[in-house]
C-alpha cells in the first residue's frame, strides 16, 4: 500500500488488480473458513450497477463493476429524459459515472462476461473473461485524436446505430472510462495488419494492439447481479416492416433522435430523407403482452416512455401531431396518472385505444400507412411519417449460464415471493430489469436494497478490504503570502495545437502571485503528480492552479496530488482550457490563447484568496429508529439490526402488522399471514430491536447522525430516543367507499373482504352464480388522481381464486385500463382463460349498483361497445378500494422536515435516483408512506431505506464537505431569509445569538443562501463574494492586458 | 504581447458567462467534447449553482466593462440542488427590469436553461449572444482605457 | 377623534411600557418616549409635523429593552415599514401597539404617498393617496441612451454622505455592500456608475415601504424615491408582490416556492 500512495487514482486500480490476481492465485488462505470476504462484486454497470457499487462503497466494501460493454451507464445513458419529470437522463446519471471513477474502492472492469459463480455467501470466486481493448485506460486520456484519423467507419453503438463513428473512439463523452475502445473484429491493423494510424498519432502511447483475451478469477464475499434486459428485436414482428421500411424506428432509436447529444441534435426529423416528422405514431406491445413471441408479459415502462417521447417530441417541435396506439395504459407508478392524463389533456398527445395490426409504407413519400382496429371492432388505415416502435424489455444473457441463478419462464431471474433481490443461488443477489422489466426508480430501489442484503451477509468484514487514502500532515500557510504555482497543459496536441502554450506560460508567469509556471504534456499523467508534489515542495507553494480540462472530472486528482504534498487540496483552482477553449476554437488559434492567459488569470486571482477548508466532522449515534410496524417497517428494522445496528420501531397500534393483516395471499398464491407471522416473530425475537407498540412520535429535534426523537404512549408516558437515521414506514390506509351501495348491501364488498372469504373457503362463494367486480373505486378520479396500482392484480387474483374454488361462477371485472405490470400479466391472460369477463368503462360513463326486486343489479356502459349498456344482475359485488395516505403523515411531516406531496404521500428527495432518500439527511422513506405499491415492493423498498440508513450508521463519524456556507455571526442581523431559503433545512436559527447557523452536515454547498444574504454574512466557503468578484475583475481587465 | 495587443480590436466586446457546476457547465463541457466551435469572446465563472449568483455579481461585471452577461443554469426541475434556480429565475426577473429602466440594454443581460445533455444548445447559445452584444456594440458604461491605468 | 395626550395615556395604562411617539424640543420634533402617564413631557407630545424612521428607532429600542412592550404613533408609511421588518424578523408585534396616524391631505400630496394613512386611524382624517408617477413616466419616454445619460447625470451628483441609507428604515444589515470595496470603490465620488445607487435599488427591491425619507434626506435631490418605487413597480407585476402591505405573505425573494410558480412566471416573461 505504501507504495500506492504516490501513484494516480488509476495507476492505483491497475496496482490492486495485480493484488487482486496475485491472492487469487496464492489460493487465498484466509477465505476458507474464516471472515467472509470484504468484496462485492456486480455484474452490470447501468444505473442498478452504479446505485449498488456507490452503495456498497459507501457501507465498507471493495467493489469489482463489471459491465461487458467498454463504458458503464447501461440504458440509461443513452435516454434523453426519463419520466414523470422529464428530467435529462444524462445530467443526473453523468455525476454518479464520475463519482464511480473517483472512488478508489470501485474498481470498473470493462468488456467483461462472468463465465462462472461459485462458492458459498461471504466466499465466491467469480471467474470472468475480459476482451481486449487494445487502449491502454491508465495512459489514455480521451482526447479524441485518434478517432480523427481512424479510416474504419462503423455504426455508432451509443446512438443506436443511426449515424457513423470510428472504429477506434471513446464510447461517449461521458464514458467511464474515458478511454477510448477499438473494435478488434473491424479494425485494419487488427485484420490487415496495415493502418496504425492511432498508434502514430496517440501521444500518450496508448494504443497496445497486444492486448489478449483473458480470464481471470475474482474472490468476493457476494455477487450481485444487475445485468438489465435485453432490447426486443422489433424485427421479429414482420408485420411492423422494422429494418425494411426507413422510417419505422424502435424507441430506443427515438430516444436517441431526441437526444440533444444524438446523431440529430434533437431535431426531430425523419431517416429517409431528413425530413421534420408532423404525424407521429407510437405503436405500444411490440414484443410485450405477445405470446406469440413467447413474451407473455407486460414490459412495465413503454407506456410511459412512449407518452414522455410523443411530449418531448412536441417540446422540440411543437407541430408534431403525436399519436400513441395502445391496449391499456400503464400508468400506475407515482405520478404517472397526472403526467398521462396531462399528456392528452394539455399537451394534445393524441391517445388510441387500438392494437395496430400492421404497416405499409407508401413507396414514393416512405409515408407509413398503420392499419388498426379500433374501440368498435373497425379496421382502420391512417398514414404517418415517423413510427416508433415501443419495444419490450426482454430477460439479458448470462443469467443462468454465468450466473447460475435460475429463470422463470421468459428467461428472468426466479426472485423469492417477498424479497425479489433473492435468487435461487445463495450468495448472488438480482436487481433491477433481470429480475423483471421496471422503470430507473425500481431499479435505483432494488439496487440499494441488493447493497444492503449484501451487506447483511458480509457485515463482519466491514471495512476490511478498503483502501484508505493516507496523507503527510497539513502544512500550515496561514500568514504565507501566496505562492501560486501554475501548471499549464498541452493534452498532447489538444491543447497545444491551438493554443500557444509556451505563451500562456509566460503570461502566468507575469501573474501577481505566481512564482512557478511550467507546461506538461499531460498534466494528470501518473509522473506528472510526482513532478507537481516536487515542484510544491522545491518552490514551497502554497496555491496551485491547473490548466487544462474540465475540473468535473479532473480536479479531485489534483486535488489529491495536493493534498499528498502536503497542502490542503482546497487550495487549488482549475482552468477549463480544453473544453472550453482549445476545442471549442480550434479555427482561431490566437484568440483562444488570449482567452487561454485570460481563463488562467481568473483562476490565480482567485486561487490567491483562497482558504485552506476543513472538512468538518460529527459523530453518528450507531442506532436507528423506524416509524410504523408494518411489513415496510418490521422489514427496515430487521435489516437493519441483521446488519448489526440497534433499532428502535415506533407503532401507533398496540400490535404489529399494519395493513398487510389483511391481505391473505400474495399473487402467485404465498400465504401472506404466514409470512407476517413469521415477520412479527423474528422482530420480537432479535435483541436489537426495542419495539415500542402503542407509541407515537410527539417530537423529532437534531439532525443526520444525532437525532432526538420523543415517543409517548397512550397514557402519556414519554421516552427520548437517541438515533442516527429515521427510516419513515408509517403506511397507508385504504379508501373508504360511500358508492356501489358499500355499506347498505352486505353483498357489496371489497376486495379484502372477498379475500378473506376465499381463504376461509367460505361456502356462500360457491353459491354465486355472477361475481362483479368493480375497478378504480376511489382512485384515478378528481379527488385521487393517482392509481392505486395494487387493485388490477388484486382483482385478477382474486378472480382466478374465485373461480378455483367455484369454476362455475361467472366473474365479471369491469374496468377501465388494466394495470397488471410486469409478470402480472400472466395472471390477467390466466383470468381471461379462466372464463373471466372483462368489460371496460370510461371514465365519464361509471358503472351503476342497483338494487331491483332485492336483488343486486349492475349497470355499466361498454366502452367496447360504444357504450352500450350492459346489465349484469350480481349475487355479489366486489370493489377494488384504492390506497390513500396515511393521514398521520400530516402531523409527522414537518417534526421531520421533510415534504409531502398532494395526494398527502411523502415526496422524495429525487423521484428517479434518490426514491427512497428525503432531501434532509438521515431520514428515509419505504413502503406505503412514499406511494401505492404492492408487499414485494414495499419489502425491497424497506430494504433500500434500511441500506441508506445502514449507510449513514457504519460510519463513526460524518465527514462534512468543504465546500459548504457558512454565517458570519458578527455581520448576522437574523432575517431568517437563508433558513426559509436553504432546500436542504440545513439553516437554523440560534434565537439566543440572534444569529442563523449553518448545519455543516446538512449544507449541500449550493450557495443560494448567499445571494440572498444583503449584508453578506452568509457565504459559500471556495466560492466567496470577494473571490467572484476577483474573477470578474480579473476577466474584465484581461482584455487591456 | 505588445506585438498582439496592438492588433487587438478596441471594439472587441466581452461577455462574462456564469455556469452551475452541474449542468450547464457540463454542458459547456459537451460543446468542448463535441468540438462544437463558438466564438472565443466568452470567459466563463463556474459556480456551484445559479442560485448562489447574486445580482452584485451581475452589477459588478457590467461596472468592470463586461458588455454581456450569461448566467446559464439547470432547466427548471433539473437543478442538483433541487430548487436553487427558482432563485435565479425570480432574481434574473428582477435585474432585467431593472437595467432597462436605468438604460442599459436588456439584451446585455441573458439567463439561458443548458442541461449537461445541451452541448449544441450551449454553442448556439454563445454564437447568438455574441452576435446580439456585437450588435449592441460595447457597453456603455466601459470605462476608458486611460482611467484604468493600462 | 381622540387626543393625543388622551391615546398615550390610555396606552400607558393598558400596560404598554413606553409610547414612541414625537416631542417639542425646543421647536423641533424628535422622537421621543414617553413611560408615564402623569408626565408633564405629555404636554409637548405632537401629532404629524415631521417624520422619522420609526422601524429604525423599534429595531433598537425593541432590542434593548427585551419584554417591554411599546406603543407607536404610525403614519401609513411607519407601519408598512413595521409590517415588512416583521417579516425580515427585526421586530416583534406582539409587542407593539401601532396608533394610527392619517397624514393631512396637505401632507400626502407633498409627499406623493402611495398611502398616506394606516390601516387604522385613531388621529386624523384619511387623505387620498397622490402618488406621482411623473418622473419615472420622464424616464420611461426616453429612449434607452438617453435613459442611461439621465440615471448617471442624476447619481454624478451623489457626494456619498450615505444619508439616504442611514434614514431608510428598511436597511439594517450590520455590513453594508456600500462599504463593500469590491462593488463601491472607497474614495471615489460621486460613486462609480451602476454600483452605488443600483446595488441599493436592487436590495430594496421587495422590502422598500415607498415612505421616500431616504430623498427627504437627500442634500443631492436624486429622485431616489422614483428609482425605488420602480423597483416595488416590478416587483409587483413579476413576482406580484408589495412590500410592507399583508402581514401574512412574503417577499418571493425570500423563499423558494414551487415549481409551478417559476414555470408561470417564465412563460409570462
Amino acid at each position: 500500500m505504501a507504495e500506492e500512495k504516490k501513484t494516480t487514482a488509476k495507476g492505483k486500480a491497475r496496482a490492486k488488480r495485480v493484488e487482486e490476481k496475485d491472492k487469487v492465485k496464492a489460493g487465498k488462505p484466509e477465505s476458507t473458513g474464516g471472515a467472509p470476504v470484504g468484496a462485492v462484486m456486480v455484474v452490470g454497470g447501468g444505473v442498478g450497477g452504479i446505485q449498488a457499487s456507490l452503495e456498497l462503497a459507501n457501507l465498507g466494501y471493495k467493489v469489482y463493476l463489471v459491465d461487458s460493454s467498454p463504458s458503464i451507464g447501461g440504458v440509461m445513458g443513452m435516454l434523453d429524459k426519463t419520466f414523470p419529470t422529464n428530467e435529462c437522463s444524462m445530467c443526473i446519471l453523468s455525476p454518479k459515472m464520475v463519482e464511480v471513477a473517483s472512488n478508489i474502492n470501485i474498481e470498473v472492469i470493462t468488456l467483461a462476461d462472468v463465465l462462472s459463480v461459485e462458492g458459498e455467501p461471504g466466499d465466491m470466486r467469480v471467474r470472468l473473461r475480459i476482451r481486449p481493448r487494445y487502449v491502454d485506460i491508465d495512459k489514455c486520456t480521451g482526447c479524441g485524436d485518434c478517432t480523427a484519423k481512424c479510416p474504419v467507419k462503423i455504426p455508432d453503438p451509443y446512438n443506436a446505430g443511426l449515424d457513423m463513428t470510428r472504429c477506434i473512439r471513446v464510447p461517449f463523452p461521458q464514458a467511464v472510462p474515458g478511454a477510448a475502445v477499438i473494435e478488434g473484429e473491424v479494425c485494419r491493423y487488427i485484420n490487415k495488419g496495415k493502418c496504425g494510424n492511432c498508434v502514430k498519432v496517440c501521444q500518450a502511447g496508448a494504443i497496445d494492439f497486444e492486448q489478449k483475451e483473458k480470464e481471470e478469477i475474482y474472490s468476493v464475499g457476494m455477487v450481485i447481479a444487475s445485468p438489465g434486459y435485453k432490447p426486443f428485436d422489433a424485427s421479429r414482428k414482420t408485420e411492423y416492416g422494422y429494418g425494411v421500411y426507413d422510417n419505422v424506428v424502435t424507441s430506443l432509436e427515438f430516444e436517441r433522435i431526441l437526444g440533444a447529444n444524438g446523431p440529430t441534435q434533437g431535431h426531430v426529423v425523419r431517416p429517409s430523407d431528413g425530413r421534420e416528422v408532423k404525424k407521429l405514431a407510437f405503436v405500444q406491445c411490440v414484443g410485450s403482452r405477445d405470446v406469440t413471441v413467447g413474451n407473455g408479459y407486460c414490459s412495465s415502462v413503454c407506456c410511459m416512455y412512449a407518452t414522455k417521447q410523443a411530449l418531448i417530441a412536441k417540446e422540440h417541435l411543437s407541430s408534431i401531431e403525436p399519436t400513441i396506439f395502445f391496449i391499456d395504459m400503464r400508468a400506475y407508478g407515482k405520478d404517472f396518472e397526472k403526467y398521462y392524463v396531462n399528456a392528452e389533456a394539455k399537451f394534445g398527445v393524441r391517445y388510441v385505444r387500438g392494437l395496430v395490426s400492421g404497416i405499409r409504407e407508401r413507396q414514393r413519400t416512405k409515408n407509413l400507412l398503420l392499419r388498426y382496429a379500433d374501440e368498435d371492432g373497425c379496421t382502420r388505415e391512417e398514414e404517418f411519417d415517423l413510427v416508433v416502435l415501443s419495444i419490450g424489455l426482454e430477460a439479458p444473457c448470462g443469467l443462468k449460464e454465468g450466473l447460475g441463478v435460475e429463470v422463470n419462464g421468459y428467461g428472468f431471474a426466479e426472485a423469492d415471493s417477498f424479497l425479489p433481490v433473492l435468487s435461487s443461488k445463495p450468495g448472488v443477489l438480482v436487481c433491477g430489469a433481470a429480475q423483471e422489466p421496471k422503470d430507473i426508480p425500481d431499479t435505483v430501489t432494488q439496487a440499494t436494497a441488493a447493497a444492503g442484503m449484501a451487506s447483511q451477509a458480509l457485515h463482519g468484514a466491514r471495512n476490511t478490504l478498503l483502501t484508505r487514502r493516507e496523507h503527510p500532515p497539513e502544512r500550515d500557510v496561514s500568514g504565507e503570502e501566496p505562492r501560486v504555482g501554475a501548471i499549464i497543459c498541452r493534452c498532447g496536441s489538444n491543447i497545444g495545437g491551438f493554443v500557444d502554450v509556451p505563451a500562456v506560460v509566460e503570461y502566468a508567469r507575469g501573474l501577481p502571485g505566481v512564482v512557478f509556471a511550467e507546461e506538461r504534456l499531460y498534466a494528470c499523467s501518473q509522473d506528472a503528480q510526482e513532478w507537481i508534489r516536487q515542484v510544491v515542495d522545491e518552490h514551497k507553494l502554497n496555491r496551485l492552479v491547473v490548466a487544462s480540462c474540465t475540473p468535473r472530472t479532473h480536479q479531485p486528482l489534483f486535488r489529491e496530488t495536493l493534498q499528498s504534498a502536503g497542502v490542503n487540496k482546497y487550495l487549488f483552482e482549475m482552468a477549463n482550457i480544453r473544453e472550453h477553449c482549445s476545442w471549442v476554437h480550434m479555427k482561431e488559434p490566437e484568440n483562444a490563447t488570449r482567452k487561454a492567459q485570460y481563463l488562467v488569470k481568473m483562476a490565480v486571482e482567485k486561487a490567491r484568496r483562497l482558504e485552506p477548508l476543513a472538512e468538518g466532522e460529527s459523530e453518528v449515534i450507531p442506532r436507528g429508529l423506524v416509524i410504523g410496524g408494518g411489513v415496510a417497517g418490521m422489514n427496515a428494522a430487521l435489516n437493519l439490526a441483521r446488519s448489526g445496528f440497534q433499532v428502535y420501531l415506533v407503532e401507533k397500534e398496540g400490535e404489529l402488522g399494519g395493513l398487510a393483516r389483511n391481505i391473505r395471499f400474495n399473487r402467485d398464491g404465498a400465504d401472506v399471514q404466514e409470512y407476517l407471522r413469521g415477520l412479527v416473530e423474528a422482530v420480537e425475537r432479535e435483541e436489537l430491536i426495542t419495539v415500542f407498540k402503542g407509541h407515537r412520535v410527539v417530537d423529532v429535534s437534531g439532525f443526520v447522525g444525532q437525532f432526538k426523537t420523543l415517543v409517548r404512549d397512550g397514557e402519556g408516558r414519554e421516552t427520548l430516543l437517541e438515533h442516527g437515521a429515521v427510516i419513515v414506514a408509517t403506511g397507508g390506509g385504504q379508501y373508504q367507499p360511500a358508492e356501489y351501495r358499500y355499506g347498505e348491501d352486505g353483498h357489496v364488498l371489497t376486495q379484502w373482504e372477498l379475500e378473506e372469504r376465499i381463504a376461509e373457503k367460505d361456502g356462500s362463494l360457491k353459491e354465486a352464480k355472477r361475481v362483479v367486480m368493480i375497478q378504480c373505486v376511489g382512485s384515478r378520479e378528481e379527488e385521487r388522481p393517482y392509481c392505486s396500482k395494487v387493485c388490477c392484480t388484486e382483482a385478477v387474483k382474486n378472480a382466478l381464486a374465485l373461480k378455483e374454488l367455484s369454476p362455475s361462477t361467472e366473474v365479471f371485472v369491469l374496468y377501465r385500463d388494466i394495470r397488471t405490470y410486469g409478470f402480472r400479466e400472466d395472471l390477467y391472460r390466466e383470468a381471461r382463460e379462466a372464463g373471466v369477463v372483462f368489460v371496460r368503462f370510461d371514465d365519464d360513463a361509471r358503472p351503476e349498483v342497483r338494487e331491483v326486486a332485492g336483488a343486486l343489479q349492475v349497470r355499466v356502459p361498454d366502452a367496447n361497445l360504444g357504450n352500450e349498456t350492459v346489465v349484469l344482475n350480481a349475487d355479489l359485488v366486489v370493489l377494488s378500494v384504492g390506497v390513500t395516505a396515511n393521514p398521520d403523515n400530516a402531523e409527522l411531516a414537518p417534526m421531520l422536515k421533510v415534504p409531502r406531496n398532494a395526494e398527502g404521500f411523502f415526496l422524495e428527495a429525487h423521484m428517479k435516483l434518490r426514491p427512497v432518500d428525503f432531501a434532509t439527511d438521515g431520514v428515509f422513506v419505504c413502503g406505503l408512506a412514499h406511494a401505492p405499491k404492492s408487499i414485494e415492493e414495499s419489502v425491497a423498498q424497506a430494504a433500500a431505506a434500511a441500506a441508506r440508513a445502514e449507510s449513514v450508521l457504519c460510519k463513526d463519524r460524518i465527514v462534512t464537505e468543504g465546500v459548504v456556507a457558512v454565517v458570519d455571526a458578527e455581520r448576522c442581523s437574523g432575517c431568517r431569509i437563508c433558513v426559509e431559503l436553504c432546500p436542504f433545512e440545513a439553516i437554523t436559527y440560534d434565537a439566543d445569538r440572534r444569529v442563523a447557523v449553518v448545519n455543516p452536515s446538512l449544507c449541500k454547498g449550493c450557495g443560494t443562501c448567499t445571494a440572498a444574504c444583503t449584508a453578506g454574512a452568509s457565504r459559500l466557503q471556495g466560492f466567496r463574494s470577494d473571490q467572484i468578484f476577483e474573477q470578474i475583475e480579473a476577466a474584465a481587465s484581461a482584455w487591456w492586458d | 504581447m505588445a506585438e498582439e495587443s496592438a492588433t487587438r480590436n478596441e471594439d472587441d466586446i466581452r461577455i462574462l458567462a456564469f455556469l452551475c457546476n452541474w449542468c450547464s457547465y457540463a454542458g459547456a463541457d459537451l460543446a468542448g467534447v463535441s468540438r462544437l466551435q463558438y466564438p472565443a469572446k466568452v470567459l466563463d465563472v463556474r459556480v456551484m449553482c445559479t442560485g448562489t449568483i447574486s445580482p452584485y455579481f451581475v452589477i459588478k461585471a457590467f461596472q468592470e466593462g463586461m458588455d454581456g452577461v450569461l448566467i446559464a443554469g439547470c432547466h427548471i426541475g433539473d437543478c442538483h440542488y433541487l430548487k436553487g434556480n427558482y432563485m435565479t429565475a425570480k432574481r434574473f426577473q428582477v435585474l432585467r427590469e431593472a437595467l432597462k429602466f436605468l438604460g442599459i440594454e436588456e439584451g446585455r443581460l441573458r439567463l439561458e436553461w443548458v442541461s449537461a445533455a445541451e452541448g449544441e444548445k450551449y454553442a448556439e447559445v454563445i454564437r447568438s449572444f455574441t452576435e446580439e452584444i456585437e450588435k449592441l456594440g460595447p457597453s456603455p458604461l466601459r470605462r476608458k482605457r486611460a482611467e484604468v491605468g493600462a | 377623534m381622540s387626543d393625543l395626550k388622551d391615546l398615550v395615556r390610555e396606552k400607558l395604562k393598558d400596560g404598554v411600557d413606553a409610547f414612541l411617539c414625537l416631542k417639542d424640543e425646543e421647536g423641533t420634533l424628535l422622537p421621543a418616549l414617553i413611560t408615564d402617564a402623569d408626565s408633564p413631557e405629555l404636554e409637548l407630545v405632537e401629532a404629524g409635523g415631521a417624520r422619522y424612521p420609526m422601524g429604525k428607532i423599534l429595531i433598537d429600542l425593541l432590542r434593548e429593552y427585551p419584554g417591554k412592550r411599546f406603543a407607536v404613533l404610525v403614519r401609513g408609511c411607519d407601519e408598512r415599514a413595521l409590517v415588512e421588518l416583521s417579516k425580515l424578523e427585526q421586530v416583534d408585534l406582539d409587542r407593539l401597539v401601532m396608533v394610527g396616524l392619517a397624514c393631512t391631505a396637505e401632507e400626502a400630496r407633498a409627499c406623493g404617498c402611495t398611502r398616506p394613512y394606516p390601516s387604522e386611524i385613531a388621529l386624523g382624517e384619511k387623505a387620498e393617496a397622490a402618488p406621482g408617477r411623473e418622473t419615472i413616466e420622464e424616464v420611461e419616454a426616453l429612449s434607452e441612451a438617453e435613459r442611461l445619460r439621465w440615471w448617471k447625470e442624476q447619481f454624478s451628483r451623489c457626494i456619498k454622505c450615505y444619508g439616504c441609507r442611514n434614514v431608510c428604515p428598511m436597511c439594517f444589515c450590520k455590513d453594508c455592500a456600500l462599504e463593500n470595496p469590491h462593488l463601491v470603490e472607497p474614495g471615489v465620488i460621486p460613486p462609480e456608475f451602476p454600483s452605488f445607487h443600483v446595488i441599493r435599488a436592487l436590495d430594496m427591491t421587495g422590502r422598500c415601504v415607498d415612505c421616500g425619507l431616504c430623498e427627504e434626506a437627500c442634500p443631492a435631490d436624486i429622485p431616489l424615491r422614483s428609482l425605488y418605487r420602480k423597483m416595488q413597480e416590478i416587483m409587483e407585476e413579476k413576482l406580484g408582490y408589495r412590500a410592507g402591505e399583508s402581514p401574512d405573505e412574503k417577499s418571493p425573494l425570500s423563499f423558494l416556492g414551487s415549481e409551478q410558480d417559476i414555470e408561470k412566471l417564465e412563460r409570462e416573461q
